[in-house]
C-alpha cells in the first residue's frame, strides 16, 4: 500500500519530466505544421492566382511626388496618420495597368476617409497642445463585378447580420461593427448618411484584425463597404480610386515580381506589395516575434522544471530508499549473515531503488499518455505559440487561408493547422524508462552504501 | 582422536560503553570436534550471543584465537569474513529471520545467490533441504503461511545450504512452544547424527540444552562447567536411566518408557 503510493508519487513526478518535453515537441510540430502550411499555401498560389495590391499612400514628406506619375490625373490627398493617399484617375491607371501582360484582372477600390472631426492632444513632456483632425469611419468602394466577386476576395469576409455584398448593387453599404454606433446604432434595413447621400444597410460585418496591424486599423475606425461608383460619388471623388488588386493568373513568382515591377515603373508612387511579399512578411513577424520569444522563453522554463522533476524524483527516490534501508536493518544483518558482501547488498538495493523507480516510470508514462496535454499546458504557460491568439475574427492571428488568396480576417493560423497535442512518441517513452533507471540508481546510491556499511552484529539487535 | 573443527584461544572481547567497559568474553577457551552437537547454557549478560557472533564471524574479538577450520578468523579482514560466512558457517536465529517477501525454497536458496552454484543446482539442493527437514511440498509457501515451528525449520535448511563447517544457532527455539520447541532440537540432533553437522547451539533453556551431547555452561565470559547431554548416549545407543538398548531416533527408551 505505502509503495502504491510512493510509486504513484515518483509516477507524478516523471509524468512531469515527460510531459514537459512532450509539450515542447508539439509546439515544435506546430511551428513545423504551419511553415508546411505556409510553404503549401505559396505553392498552390503560384499554380492558381497571385494577387499584387497596390495602394497609392505616399510618405508624408513626399506629398508632391503625387503630381509625377503619368497621365497626371487629379490628385487630391489628404493627411493620414504617416502619410496622404493619393487619389488616382481611374480609366488612365486601368489601361495602364491593363496592358501589362500576365494581368489576368484589376480590382479598383476607393478608400476614404469620413467623418472628420477635430481632435486635441496635450503632449504629456513639453505641455505643448497639438490639434489634428481624425477620420470616424473609412468608405470602401468596391467594384461589384461578378467575376471579381466571385473569382477574388474583395468583399467583407465575415458578415455578421444581414447579407453581403452583391453585383448590381446600389445605393447599400455593409456596415461594419465598429461603426454602428457611429451612426446612432443603427442596424440591416436603417440608412446611414455619408456626407450629403443616403445609403441602405444590408448587412454589417465584423471586422478581423490582421497580424500586420495587430488589429488596430480595424479596431475602432470601422471600414463601410459600397459600391465604387456611390462610393467615388459620395465622397467627392468621382473617377478616382485609391488603390488597386491586380491578379495574375497562372503565373510564377518570378512573372509575378515582374508585374509588380511594371507596375512600379509606371506608378513610382504606388506601394506594391505582392501577395507573397505579405506571406514572407507574415511569417518573418511570426518568426522573429511570436515563435522565438514564446520558444526560447517556454524552453526556459521547460529546462527548469525538468531539473526540479528531476531533482524531485531523486530525493523521493532517496527518501523512500533511506527508509527501507532502516526499516529492513535485520533483513540487512541477516543477508550479511549468510554471507551476503558489502556490494551484494549495495546491488540488492540500488537494483531495488531502480525497480521502484521503473514501477513509477511505467506508472508516469501512464498518466503522461492521459494527462500530458493537461500537464504541459498547465506547467508552460505558453505552450502554444499563439497563446495570445483568440483564434478567429479580432484575433492577431494571421491569414493565410482561402484558395491562395490573402484574405484579411481569416480564422488565424492556428485554427487552420491547429495546435499539435502533446502526445507521449515512442522516443519519449523510452527516454523516460532510461531516465527512471538512472534516477533510481542515482537516488539509491546514497541508501545503498548505508545498508552496505550496516555491521551484522548491531543490525541483528536492532528492532 | 576426532577433527577439532574450531577452537578459541584466550578469546576475549571488551565493549566501551561511554566510559565504561564491558568485559563480555574475557579469555575464553573452547575447542569443538566435528561433528559434536554442543549447547551454550547461562545467564543473561554472561555472554554467549558475544561468543555466538565472534564465532559467527560477525564480530570481531579484542583478543585472543578463533580457528576455524584451520583459519585464524580474529585477523582477517571484513571480505574475507564474508566469505567465511558464506561458506563455513550457518546461522540459526531465534526470530528466523526469513525474508517475508520470499517463499520457503527461495529463502533456501539465498545464501547461494552469492556462489557459483547454477540455478538449477540451487533449487535441487533446496528442494533437497527442504525434504530433510520435512517440508516437502511447502516450498511455494511464504513465511506468513508457515507456523513458527515450519519457519524454524527453513530457516535450519537455509542454515546448511552452503554446506557449512559449523552451524551456530543463537536461542532457535527461544520463540517456540513446547512442541515445536523439542520438535527443533531433536531435528538438530537428527541432522547431528545423519549429516554429521557440527552445530553450537546457544540457549538458556536446560531441558533442551540436554538434548545435545555436551553442554558447557558459560559465566562471566568463560566456560565454568560442562555436562554430558542425551544426544551422546543415543550415539552410545544406551539409555541414559536403565541402560537398555535404544535406537538414535527413538524418542522414549523401548525397555523403561522414560522420555529420551
Amino acid at each position: 500500500m505505502r509503495s502504491l503510493l510512493v510509486i504513484i508519487a515518483l509516477g507524478f513526478s516523471m509524468a512531469i519530466m515527460i510531459s514537459v518535453p512532450a509539450g515542447i515537441v508539439a509546439n515544435q510540430e506546430t511551428t513545423q505544421n504551419l511553415n508546411a502550411y505556409y510553404n503549401k499555401a505559396v505553392s498552390q498560389m503560384e499554380q492558381q492566382l497571385t494577387l499584387i495590391t497596390c495602394t497609392n499612400s505616399s510618405s508624408s514628406t513626399s506629398s508632391s511626388s503625387g503630381g509625377s506619375f503619368p497621365g497626371g490625373g487629379s490628385i487630391i490627398g489628404f493627411a493620414r496618420l504617416g502619410g496622404q493617399t493619393i487619389y488616382m484617375n481611374e480609366s488612365i491607371v486601368m489601361a495602364a495597368i491593363s496592358k501589362i501582360s500576365g494581368v489576368d484582372a484589376i480590382a479598383p477600390k476607393i478608400e476614404v476617409g469620413e467623418g472628420w472631426t477635430t481632435k486635441t492632444l496635450t503632449s504629456r513632456f513639453n505641455g505643448i497642445t497639438f490639434t489634428f483632425n481624425a477620420s470616424s469611419y473609412t468608405v470602401e468602394g468596391v467594384p461589384l463585378n461578378s467575376s471579381l466577386i466571385d473569382n477574388y476576395s474583395i468583399l467583407p469576409t465575415n458578415i455578421t447580420a444581414g447579407r453581403n455584398l452583391q453585383q448590381g448593387d446600389t445605393g447599400v453599404v455593409v456596415l461594419s461593427q465598429n461603426n454602428t454606433h457611429y451612426f446612432g446604432g443603427v442596424g440591416v434595413g436603417g440608412e446611414v448618411k455619408i456626407n450629403e447621400t443616403n445609403f441602405k444597410v444590408v448587412g454589417v460585418h465584423a471586422e478581423a484584425g490582421s497580424l500586420l496591424f495587430m488589429g488596430g486599423q480595424g479596431s475602432d475606425v470601422g471600414t463601410l463597404y459600397m459600391n465604387i461608383t456611390n462610393a467615388q460619388a459620395a465622397t467627392g471623388h468621382t473617377g478616382e480610386i485609391s488603390e488597386l488588386d491586380v491578379y495574375a493568373k497562372n503565373s510564377s513568382t518570378t512573372l509575378v515580381n515582374a508585374i509588380a515591377n511594371d507596375i512600379s515603373t509606371d506608378f513610382p508612387t504606388f506601394h506594391v506589395t505582392t501577395e507573397l511579399d505579405q506571406l514572407q512578411r507574415t511569417e518573418d513577424i511570426y518568426n522573429s516575434t511570436v515563435a522565438a520569444d514564446n520558444i526560447s522563453q517556454m524552453q526556459t522554463v521547460a529546462f527548469q522544471e525538468i531539473i526540479v522533476s528531476i531533482l524531485a524524483t531523486c530525493l523521493i527516490v532517496l527518501f523512500v530508499m533511506m527508509y527501507t534501508v532502516r526499516e529492513r536493518t535485520r533483513e540487512i544483518g541477516t543477508l550479511k549473515a549468510i554471507g551476503f558482501s558489502n556490494w551484494n547488498v549495495m546491488s540488492q538495493f540500488i537494483l531495488e531503488g531502480i525497480l521502484l523507480s521503473l514501477a513509477a516510470g511505467i506508472v508516469g508514462i501512464g498518466i503522461g499518455i492521459v494527462a500530458a496535454p493537461t500537464l504541459s499546458g498547465l506547467l508552460l504557460p505558453l505552450s502554444s505559440p499563439f497563446a495570445r491568439n483568440t483564434s478567429g475574427s479580432g484575433g492577431t492571428g494571421f491569414g493565410v487561408g482561402g484558395a491562395g488568396y490573402v484574405v484579411r480576417g481569416t480564422p488565424s493560423a492556428t485554427a487552420l493547422v491547429g495546435n499539435a497535442t502533446p502526445v507521449l512518441g515512442p522516443e519519449l517513452m523510452l527516454l523516460a524508462l532510461a531516465g527512471a533507471i538512472v534516477l533510481g540508481a542515482l537516488g539509491s546510491l546514497y541508501p545503498a552504501w548505508r545498508a552496505s556499511r550496516t555491521r551484522p552484529a548491531e543490525a541483528m539487535r536492532y528492532e | 582422536m576426532s577433527e577439532v573443527i574450531l577452537k578459541t584461544e584466550g578469546l576475549s572481547k571488551t565493549f566501551v560503553m561511554g566510559k565504561r567497559k564491558i568485559s563480555a568474553l574475557s579469555g575464553l577457551n573452547l575447542q569443538v570436534n566435528k561433528g559434536e552437537f554442543i549447547a551454550i547454557m547461562g545467564p543473561s549478560g554472561s555472554g554467549k550471543t558475544t561468543l555466538l557472533n565472534v564465532l559467527g564471524c560477525l564480530d570481531k574479538p579484542t583478543s585472543g584465537k578463533a580457528i576455524l577450520d584451520n583459519v585464524d578468523v580474529a585477523k582477517l579482514p571484513e571480505n574475507k569474513l564474508c566469505e567465511i560466512r558464506r561458506n563455513k558457517i550457518g546461522f540459526i536465529f531465534q526470530t528466523f529471520n526469513l525474508l517475508p517477501y520470499l517463499n520457503a525454497i527461495e529463502n533456501v536458496e539465498l545464501p547461494m545467490e552469492t556462489t557459483k552454484k547454477s540455478n538449477s543446482e540451487r533449487k535441487k539442493r533446496a528442494h533437497e533441504l527442504l525434504e530433510l527437514v520435512g517440508l516437502s511440498g511447502r516450498e511455494e509457501h511464504r513465511p506468513q503461511r508457515l507456523s513458527a515451528g515450519e519457519q524454524q525449520r527453513v530457516a535450519i535448511a537455509r542454515a546448511l545450504a552452503n554446506d557449512p563447517a559449523i552451524v551456530l544457532a543463537d536461542e532457535p527455539t527461544g520463540n517456540l512452544d513446547t512442541k515445536n520447541k523439542f520438535e527443533i532440537v531433536r531435528l538438530l540432533g537428527k541432522l547431528n547424527i545423519d549429516q554429521g553437522t557440527t552445530i553450537i547451539m546457544v540457549t538458556h533453556d536446560g531441558q533442551i540444552a540436554t538434548h545435545t551431547e555436551r553442554v558447557l555452561l558459560l559465566n562471566d565470559g568463560k566456560i565454568t562447567k560442562e555436562r554430558q547431554g542425551i544426544l551422546l548416549t543415543k550415539k552410545k545407543l544406551m539409555c541414559p536411566y536403565c541402560g537398555g538398548k535404544i535406537h538414535p531416533s527413538d524418542e522414549r527408551c523401548p525397555s523403561c518408557k522414560k522420555r529420551l
